[in-house]
């Protein structure tokens, strides 16, 4: 800066108007010039989609997410095959797709490597019952479709993880405006609560829960709404105290409003950004504990299924038929890649903060 | 400060006797008893439970669990192993979890770090793409998925590494189980990292910082990545926990007598004591060293440091 | 993915190899040179150029699928437990190859003519490792260790229900103190034994570890860590245990030198390793760090045609009992019906669920006692015959369906909706989603929902009549059909689903303590009949005797299997290059 002064001074003096040159300034991010916009004035909301679907991740991310859901939904009925039946004669059958059998991949045909030499079978050649059949993705060891299994797996996950992370966000949210509004006494009272809540070892009482109540589909949603909902209360806790202080806040309290009115309808819409993306980054959380839950042997009941239930089916044959676990690990992979970016572009598109870069 | 330490650590000790008594009563409502054996006929099975006190009421149990407590005895594991007591037990598996849960931890961290550091350094490029690719892969495919791959790879195929824990090898056989339980902390410190120094760059005083005409390494490390660390240890702090407590499922893969297999076997076995001691160390070394993060936290941030004098 | 997750375990493992390389001096090289092998291992071939002497330097490298839960004889209940106390202590008697009682400690033994005094002749030869003689007197204080009410030992009914030793049952209950049971030592060599009533499988009882003798001052001197420790343990058996911790996943033992039949040990020692997943079991198996390993039913492709691969009865009989007096009215109802119940036992095909799932050697069984542990006055097995009853049970789909029509019309329903527990292992779950499966596509209108619960928790449930269906096994005690066949009178407490008939009870009351209990022919004749009333009646449905499919290293010869009590036996095993 001082060395600007000293250039600009000599030129006020001289008269002649000094043409500032390239030399002078350099721009930081060279290259790319940011140059403000005229924006026409657009509600706060277009402003957060267009940001939002300006991000290609995060575009990428939600298209996956409506593929797979698509998938979910029609997958599991797009053969003849479903979900439970079993077919002994033909179990472990590796993938084979029609057409790209033509290209010697997914023909069926999978190395068995044994302790007496290694050798390659094609469970659909040696008979030829099964010259006709076709699973896509294989099948496991009690001769069911993969492919079939997969998608109904891949709908159980999802209707878990995302009523539980509803359920976590009604709960945590709910919680975290009322201690964080109150503030005082109710606040330190709830606070302390969640801490033992938090204190508890997540998985010791997401086992424990299980082990108590009726295993199914409820019972592990309700499990893991238990312990998931502490994050989501701090967050709403945090945006609460800063905006209870506002104008608009105290506006509202002079006129009268009751304290639910101004939680719920006043402050509420104007936390609604962090509070859906903590909800996103929930989505894949619960995803991933339940796929443990399944491991431990906690998770659905068979003979339905969910990902992390076929993770862990697919786990103990590893070694012998490693096709059995590829496809629910991809699909998982994906889903929680998919939810984490549409969380981040989420988080980006609302946070003003970020929203040059 | 100090009245802020003193009182955060009041309401930890409160909160440990709360969880205490909430597993005590959750241990209650299990079903199943630790002794019921096909074979045991209904006189023998009031002998086991009076000989270890549990025909008393909850309260009573609850007491009196918590004063032998206090003199450091957990009680003794009724199925697990019989009648050894827990502090032995424990005693034996705890630094071995420890040690592979900080072997994971350290690993996870500094690979996390480099990798978020690279992909912040490197935005949209190639490289972004990658460490994106490599933390999602961390964090979506299972730690035991990642323990068996390394141990067919690196075990057995090319033998780089024991397939199976071993007191006599205590390295090298932790290497593998250490690798996969870091997989997770390495995939979210990395994201983690990445988002944050990304945010740091941003900002108005590296703006500053660089027009000062800092430049490279010195700005990257003295200011942003200083900055950027802060955040990261509260995310660090309950991951360390996790993966010092043991990777449950690891521990079984490796044949690792840690604690981590210790409270699955417990809790499928109905080992009331061996849970009930497990958690309770478990949400301790939780609340202890959120506790520490937090009085950290204030020493390390000057603005956190202010407003907690006013508290 | 596969690659790039190969390539991202190299990354880390380069990273890992370089962030450790300051902190120990050589990382690199140690870690190739454990690809040499094990220590163990390095030993081994040291040995081999004395070729002769090569059998006495060999450790046995045993996988175990669970850790120790007791060392303490009276205190344990497992499989695993049972081996291991085994492997250093000696009973009274031990099993021959073939399961039968042959000396061990007692040199020799005499019955009274009423069958209801033993008197067994120890011999002077036994000694503890600590150096002090094994004694009459420590058998005394084993066996009143194990109905001690404050040891509250859970085999305490070994000694009451089974063994029939006088006084057992009252002092379990509290009604008599220890120092009455039926056990004397006469003098330091003679032990005597009074029965209430003749039990004619006595003798086979006595390698059960829940009868081994424990010494008296060595355990008050351990006061309450007995069995916690290789310093805590007496040894009077092939080895000595030399490394271990309780639970813990690897220990060893070594061979006794001053055990009295010490020649016939040939290993130096029994390495034990306890690995919880089975692929990881074969991974080490096949790269030599183990002798002998159990193998998965997933597993059983890459090992079939292996001349190393095995399988053993493991005697177990899983079964599927229906609850007659399930909570729910028209649950109990439609299974008190036996249409309804032989529909069922029909539906099943047995030979599908272990060729198919299990596939580790397991047998399809069609009767109520399983085959392969109990022998007969005639030398042959109770069992044997598997078509005997399999009219009763076999699989036939067309013959289930009109049962299944017949049953439902029976009790004035056109479809049942029925609830199974399920033990949360491995095998039942398998088991378990096959047998819904069959069910339901055999018997129209039939719904089966699993509940998967720890087997403490299933076991629990079934005890308390809490079940619909309940999958479940019974493993034998002795060596008799008796230990099936006692489950199903009126009343017994194994008696799951409520099954009673008055026939049956008169049964097994002859052949226990009535007229039947000396003759053995008789009573042998008469136990098919109460099979029979069991099978005819579906009170249970059998389903197969459960085998393990194991891997033993062609360098092993001599390991002895057996179904009861002590399913391995080291003694004499050898080892060779």
């Amino acid at each position: 800066m001082a060395a600007k002064k000293a250039v600009l001074q000599p030129a006020a003096a001289a008269e002649t108007p000094y043409v500032p040159t390239d030399d002078d300034f350099k721009l930081k991010n060279s290259g790319t010039i940011d140059i403000d916009e005229n924006y026409a004035s657009q509600s706060y909301w277009k402003d957060v989609i267009a940001h939002f679907f300006h991000k290609k991740s995060a575009v990428v991310g939600m298209i996956l997410i409506i593929l797979i859901t698509v998938f979910a939904i029609v997958g599991p009925g797009m053969n003849s095959f479903s979900y439970s039946q079993q077919n002994l004669a033909t179990k472990n059958f590796a993938p084979r797709i029609p057409g790209l059998e033509k290209l010697g991949i997914f023909d069926g045909h999978e190395t068995m490597s044994t302790s007496t030499g290694s050798y390659v079978v094609n469970n659909y050649q040696d008979n030829e019952e099964y010259s006709n059949l076709y699973y896509w993705f294989g099948s496991d060891n009690f001769g069911r479709d993969i492919w079939t299994r997969t998608w109904s797996g891949t709908r159980v996950s999802l209707i878990i993880a995302v009523a539980a992370a509803l359920i976590d966000m009604i709960i945590g949210m709910s919680y975290g405006l009322i201690s964080g509004y109150f503030g005082g006494k109710v606040d330190m009272i709830m606070q302390r609560i969640l801490e033992v809540c938090n204190g508890i070892p997540r998985l010791v009482i997401v086992t424990l829960l299980l082990l108590v109540l009726e295993p199914g589909m409820l019972t592990i949603i309700f499990a893991l709404m238990l312990t998931e909902w502490v994050s989501m209360s701090r967050i709403a806790r945090a945006e609460m105290l800063k905006l209870k202080e506002q104008e608009y806040v105290l506006a509202s309290r002079t006129l009268g409003a009751g304290s639910f009115f101004i939680i719920f309808r006043q402050i509420l819409p104007n936390i609604i950004g962090p509070i859906i993306t903590q909800l996103m980054f929930s989505i894949p959380t619960a995803i991933f504990t339940e796929a443990f839950l399944s491991f431990v042997g906690l998770g659905i009941p068979v003979p339905q299924c969910s990902l992390g239930s076929l993770i862990s089916d697919g786990f103990n044959s590893l070694t012998t038929h490693p096709y059995q676990i590829v496809p629910p690990i991809i699909i998982m992979a994906l889903l929680m890649m998919s939810f984490n970016l549409v969380a981040d572009g989420l988080r980006e598109a609302l946070d003003p903060k970020m929203k040059q870069a | 400060m100090k009245k802020y330490v003193l009182k955060r650590v009041l309401t930890a000790i409160v909160t440990l006797l709360v969880i205490l008594l909430v597993l005590f009563i959750l241990m209650q409502l299990m079903p199943g008893s630790p002794f019921n054996d096909e074979k045991l006929n209904d006189d023998q099975r009031a002998a086991l439970y009076a000989k270890y006190g549990l025909d008393q009421p909850v309260f009573i149990q609850f007491l009196r669990y918590v004063a032998n407590m206090l003199r450091g005895d957990f009680g003794v594991s009724y199925n697990i192993s019989k009648n050894t007591p827990i502090s032995q037990l424990i005693q034996t598996r705890l630094p071995i979890s420890i040690m592979i849960g900080g072997m994971a931890v350290l690993l996870g961290a500094v690979v996390g770090l480099l990798l978020g550091l690279l992909a912040a350094l490197k935005h949209d490029t190639w490289v972004d793409t990658i460490c994106t690719i490599l933390s999602v892969i961390g964090v979506s495919v299972p730690s035991y998925v990642f323990a068996l791959g390394l141990s067919y790879y690196f075990g057995f195929k090319l033998k780089w590494f024991p397939m199976l824990f071993s007191q006599r090898q205590m390295f090298q056989s932790s290497v593998l189980p250490s690798i996969s339980l870091s997989m997770f902390t390495m995939a979210s410190i990395a994201r983690f990292t990445r988002s944050e120094m990304l945010e740091v760059m941003d900002s108005e005083y590296m703006l500053l910082a660089e027009s000062k005409g800092l430049s490279g390494s010195a700005l990257v490390f003295r200011h942003a990545l200083r900055n950027a660390l802060i955040p990261i240890i509260t995310v660090l702090a309950p991951l360390i926990v996790d993966l010092m407590t043991g990777s449950l499922v690891v521990e079984k893969i490796f044949s690792i007598p840690g604690v981590g297999s210790l409270l699955v076997n417990a809790i499928q076995s109905n080992d009331y004591n061996v849970v009930i001691a497990l958690a309770f160390i478990y949400s301790a070394m939780y609340i202890v060293i959120m506790l520490v993060v937090d009085i950290l936290y204030g020493i390390i941030d000057p603005r956190i440091r202010l407003a907690k004098k006013g508290d | 993915m596969k690659k790039s997750k190969a390539f991202m375990a190299l990354l880390l493992a380069g990273a890992m190899a370089a962030l450790t390389a300051c902190g120990s001096s050589s990382s690199s090289t140690t870690s190739t040179s454990t690809a040499s092998g094990s220590s163990t291992e390095t030993g081994s071939d040291a040995g081999t150029t004395t070729a002769d002497a090569a059998v006495s330097g060999e450790d046995m490298n045993i996988m175990l699928e669970t850790p120790v839960e007791s060392l303490d004889p009276q205190q344990a209940t497992d499989g695993t437990s049972f081996e291991v106390i085994a492997d250093y202590t000696d009973g009274l008697m031990q099993m021959d190859a073939d399961g039968s009682p042959i000396p061990a400690i007692a040199e020799s033994y005499e019955v009274s003519d009423d069958g209801l005094t033993y008197t067994f002749h120890l011999r002077e030869d036994a000694t503890w490792s600590n150096g002090t003689p094994v004694t009459a007197s420590d058998f005394v204080f084993g066996w009143q260790r194990a109905v001690d009410p404050d040891v509250a030992s859970e085999y305490a009914y070994m000694l009451s229900d089974i063994g029939q030793v006088k006084n057992a049952a009252e002092i379990i209950a509290g009604e008599k103190d220890k120092s009455e049971l039926g056990v004397t030592a006469v003098d330091d060599h003679t032990l005597q034994v009074e029965l209430n009533v003749p039990v004619s499988y006595f003798l086979s009882l006595m390698y059960f570890p829940t009868f081994y003798p424990v010494n008296e001052d060595f355990y008050n001197s351990c006061a309450d860590t007995f069995g916690t420790s290789p310093e805590t343990t007496l040894s009077d058996g092939a080895f000595i245990l030399d490394d271990y911790q309780p639970a813990a996943t690897s220990f060893h033992l070594t061979k006794n030198p001053d055990y009295y039949d010490a020649d016939t040990v040939q290993l130096a020692g029994l390495n034990y390793q306890v690995i919880q997943d089975s692929q990881q079991a074969l991974m080490s198996y096949q790269s030599g760090d183990l002798d002998t390993t159990l193998v998965n039913g997933e597993q059983v492709d890459q090992v079939k045609d292996d001349p190393e691969f095995m399988t053993i009865g493991a005697g177990y009989l899983w079964y599927i009992s229906p609850n007659m007096n399930a909570s729910d009215p028209d649950v109990a109802a439609a299974l008190s019906n036996k249409n309804i119940r032989m529909a069922m036992t029909m539906a099943i095909d047995r030979d599908a669920i272990t060729n198919d799932v299990l596939r580790d050697g397991s047998l399809p069984t069609y009767t109520a006692v399983p085959p392969q542990f109990a022998t007969g006055p005639d030398g042959s097995d109770f069992s044997e015959d598997q078509e005997k009853f399999s009219d009763y049970c076999k699989y036939d789909a067309t013959a289930a369906a009109d049962y299944w029509k017949k049953g439902l019309e029976e009790i004035g329903k056109d479809s049942l909706t029925l609830d199974m527990v399920v033990d949360a292992d491995d095998a039942p779950q398998k088991v378990a989603a096959v047998l819904q499966e069959q069910l339901q596509t055999t018997l129209p209108g039939l719904t089966i929902n699993l509940t998967v619960e720890p087997k403490k928790q299933r076991v629990q449930d079934m005890q308390d009549g809490n079940f619909e269906l309940g999958l479940t096994r019974w493993g034998p005690d002795y060596a008799d059909p008796m230990t099936y066949l006692g489950m199903w009178v009126t009343g017994n407490s194994n008696n799951y689903g409520g099954w009673s008939n008055s026939d049956y009870d008169a049964i097994i009351d002859e052949c226990t303590t009535g007229d039947l209990a000396t003759d053995a022919q008789g009573r042998w004749d008469k136990l098919y009949d109460a099979e029979e009333l069991v099978m005819e009646d579906a009170v249970i449905f059998p389903l197969y005797t459960q085998a393990n499919a194991e891997m033993l290293s062609s360098k092993v010869t001599g390991v002895e299997y057996h179904p009861v009590a002590l399913n391995r036996v080291y003694k004499h095993a050898v080892k060779t290059e």
